[in-house]
């Protein structure tokens, strides 16, 4: 009888150690797709949060707390990826969401998010239509698809000054909204498009239509591809010698280092739009571009910027908030006016968007097989190489 | 122009994918559901080859295709042949068999080398002949792509090489006649079962070319076989279920349906137009390419 008091008493201790550690933790579900086709990019994010949430926690964490985030995959499946959010908001009654990555997604999670008054901030998932629905609990860190090519635009509209463009995108929501957009913001340009093309994902053979295009004769091929088509797509370009002015890509596959070693020589001189470079001067960038190279090998693309900075942003809409529920947290991230490595971050309302950050966007060139930041000028690393030389003068 | 040779050499590529389905489809009666799968597998192989060792991926075909050919053998032996024997409600557990074997090698493959894309950045990957250089007043350009014409190249010699193998040797005889008719082929003194156990290894070996072809000219993921399992099936259907005379031209009539459709309609249609040829097929030309092909024989 008595070792049975004895267990009970044990247990009871245990127990109550370990709610009493519990209150010494903020611990926070993040859906990310870690498997699937687009598992790269939840490595690259979760990389990022590493990194941050080191950083944070030996600074203290969150108002004396220790923050603690686990993963859960999305397989990058919009299905998946409501469900996660359902079990966080619901079982998990966790009071504040982040991340994902596929616009799709984002967009399953915002809504479960809206529809359970908790807030979500986005952090690197550009269809414009996620913050234009009038969501009061979305907030989203990176510009959306409508801005991703201003740089790009700006160095088109001051440097190239084409007449036409031949626009290729993914049937994808993010390569369907970033070509839209595009094809918006040239004709306002009164530049001319000429074809608008969408393929399917994973398509092995993408002449027919390049060929198309090099018949119709573009003085700018503007392309929205996640990584291994855009690679492919080069590489095809190169193969029947289509010459434009200009080759420009739309982010995402564009603008990571993989395209560089998938594409090799064929990547040269290519433009992309993107969100920040590991040589943009604002505080912290450089430095968590350095150290992520140290520990993974290679400079993080803006979505590990992205990810970095939007863990900062969490920590420190929770160290100001009233309390632990989902409205304190948003009004919270409502008054956000804080530096990060990704540039000012603020959530503003306007222009059909809510709760969005508006970032300046850079234009990236492929120069002796690295990526330069070449557009805007103050920001440039590298002087553009304009006009590029054709196909059949290269070496 | 442009168009057609695109077409004609990705078709060359399919119709291999599609053989080696269509032989063991013609052999054993078994729908082979995960040879896109086994070509994943192969392709990953070549790309440790590369890798590691930095052997082309064209000099894979000799590595390869043999590992793939005891993957085969083993799956025949030790899977599908017990399941094959066990009586149940369901008339097509190999079906659902091969559907499974497919989904644990994608697993295992997403478990092993991670979802990331990877791709054999070979020296020629964008190198091609240009017409214009040759004949400087051309009227059409037409470029081929060397990895291309190399693979499509290989891939006839791969099929000529199978042709004469079940042309003319024993065992490729002994093939034929067991695809003709089981029950004849073990009363004329034919192992039935050491056949079926080489075709499902010739199959698979086949695929592991095709795997070995595509990788310079594309690249590769876990989750890639499901795609290549459907082409081939459709090539089987549209071929002629056994056929593999039937299984080229279905392929090469696929690649060039696929390149016009992507030029004509757009290339987000191209797997609609895929998926419309093996309606058609079913529907109009239920026998498929080779049917066509016999009642022109019998006719003369």
């Amino acid at each position: 009888m008595r070792k049975w008091i004895a267990l009970a008493a044990a247990c009871c201790m245990t127990v109550m150690s370990m709610t009493a550690f519990a209150q010494d933790k903020i611990e926070l579900t993040v859906p990310l797709p870690l498997t699937g086709g687009q598992a790269k990019f939840g490595e690259i994010i979760k990389k990022s949060y590493d990194i941050a949430l080191e950083e944070i926690n030996a600074k203290g964490g969150v108002n004396g707390k220790l923050l603690v985030l686990n993963y859960e995959d999305s397989q990058g499946k919009p299905e998946i990826a409501r469900s996660i959010a359902e079990k966080i908001i619901d079982v998990q009654k966790q009071p504040v969401l982040f991340a994902e990555y596929t616009s799709a997604c984002a967009k399953a999670v915002a809504a479960v998010a809206e529809e359970r008054k908790t807030p979500y901030l986005v952090i690197a998932s550009a269809a414009d239509e996620i913050t234009q629905q009038n969501y009061k609990y979305v907030f989203r860190l990176n510009p959306t698809n409508a801005y991703y090519s201003e740089g790009l635009l700006g160095f088109m509209s001051d440097v190239v000054k084409p007449q036409s463009v031949a626009i290729l995108y993914e049937s994808s929501d993010f390569g369907t909204s970033g070509a839209d957009e595009m094809a918006k913001a040239c004709e306002a340009k009164g530049m001319k498009v000429l074809m608008k093309e969408k393929y399917e994902k994973g398509a092995v053979d993408f002449k027919p239509i390049l060929s198309q295009v090099k018949a119709a004769n573009p003085d700018v091929i503007f392309m929205v591809s996640y990584v291994m088509d855009a690679a492919l797509l080069m590489r095809q370009i190169k193969e029947l010698r289509i010459d434009a002015k200009l080759f420009a890509g739309g982010a995402a596959g564009f603008a990571i280092p993989e395209f560089i070693d998938n594409a090799k020589d064929a990547s040269e001189y290519v433009v992309t739009a993107t969100l920040w470079s590991p040589q943009v001067p604002f505080k912290g960038a450089k430095e968590f571009a350095e150290k992520y190279k140290a520990a993974h090998g290679n400079y993080p693309s803006y979505h590990g910027a992205l990810a970095y900075s939007s863990l900062f942003v969490i920590a420190d809409a929770l160290s100001r908030t009233k309390a632990m529920t989902a409205d304190d947290i948003r009004d919270a991230l409502l008054a956000t006016n804080m530096q990060t490595a990704f540039g000012d971050v603020k959530f503003e309302s306007k222009n059909g968007y809510q709760n969005q950050n508006f970032a300046e966007t850079l234009a990236l060139q492929v120069i002796g097989g690295k990526h330069e930041t070449i557009w805007p000028e103050k920001y440039a690393s590298a002087k553009y190489v304009f006009p590029i030389p054709k196909w059949r003068e290269r070496k | 122009m442009q168009t057609l040779v695109a077409g004609i050499l990705l078709g060359g590529l399919y119709a291999l994918i599609g053989i080696g389905m269509t032989l063991i489809l013609g052999v054993m009666k078994i729908i082979n559901l995960t040879h896109g799968q086994l070509m994943m597998v192969a392709m990953y192989i070549a790309f440790w080859m590369f890798e590691l060792f930095h052997i082309d991926p064209y000099l894979s075909l000799f590595i390869a295709p043999p590992l793939l050919f005891a993957l085969g053998v083993g799956l025949q032996k030790y899977l599908i042949n017990p399941v094959l024997k066990v009586e149940s409600i369901l008339p097509h557990n190999q079906v659902i068999l091969t559907v499974g074997i497919g989904l644990v090698l994608q697993n295992l493959a997403t478990i092993f080398f991670t979802s990331d894309y990877r791709s054999t950045p070979v020296d020629y990957a964008s190198s091609a002949w240009y017409l214009s250089d040759l004949w400087a007043g051309t009227p059409v350009e037409i470029s081929l792509s060397l990895p291309w014409t190399v693979s499509f190249c290989l891939s006839v010699a791969i099929t000529l090489l199978l042709w004469f193998f079940l042309a003319k040797t024993d065992t490729g005889k002994s093939i034929r006649a067991t695809a003709q008719d089981k029950d004849a082929a073990m009363l004329m003194g034919v192992n039935v079962s050491r056949m079926q156990v080489i075709t499902f290894g010739l199959g698979a070996a086949l695929v592991a070319c095709a795997g070995c072809l595509f990788l310079p000219i594309y690249y590769l993921f876990p989750a890639l076989g499901s795609q290549f399992t459907l082409i081939a099936f459709v090539i089987t259907i549209l071929g002629g279920l056994g056929s593999t005379i039937g299984a080229i031209l279905g392929g090469l009539i696929l690649g060039v349906f696929e390149s016009m459709t992507a030029t004509y309609v757009g290339m987000g249609w191209a797997p609609v137009g895929r998926f419309a040829i093996f309606v058609a097929a079913l529907v109009f030309l239920p026998g498929g390419v080779a049917s066509l092909l016999k009642s022109k024989k019998l006719t003369k």
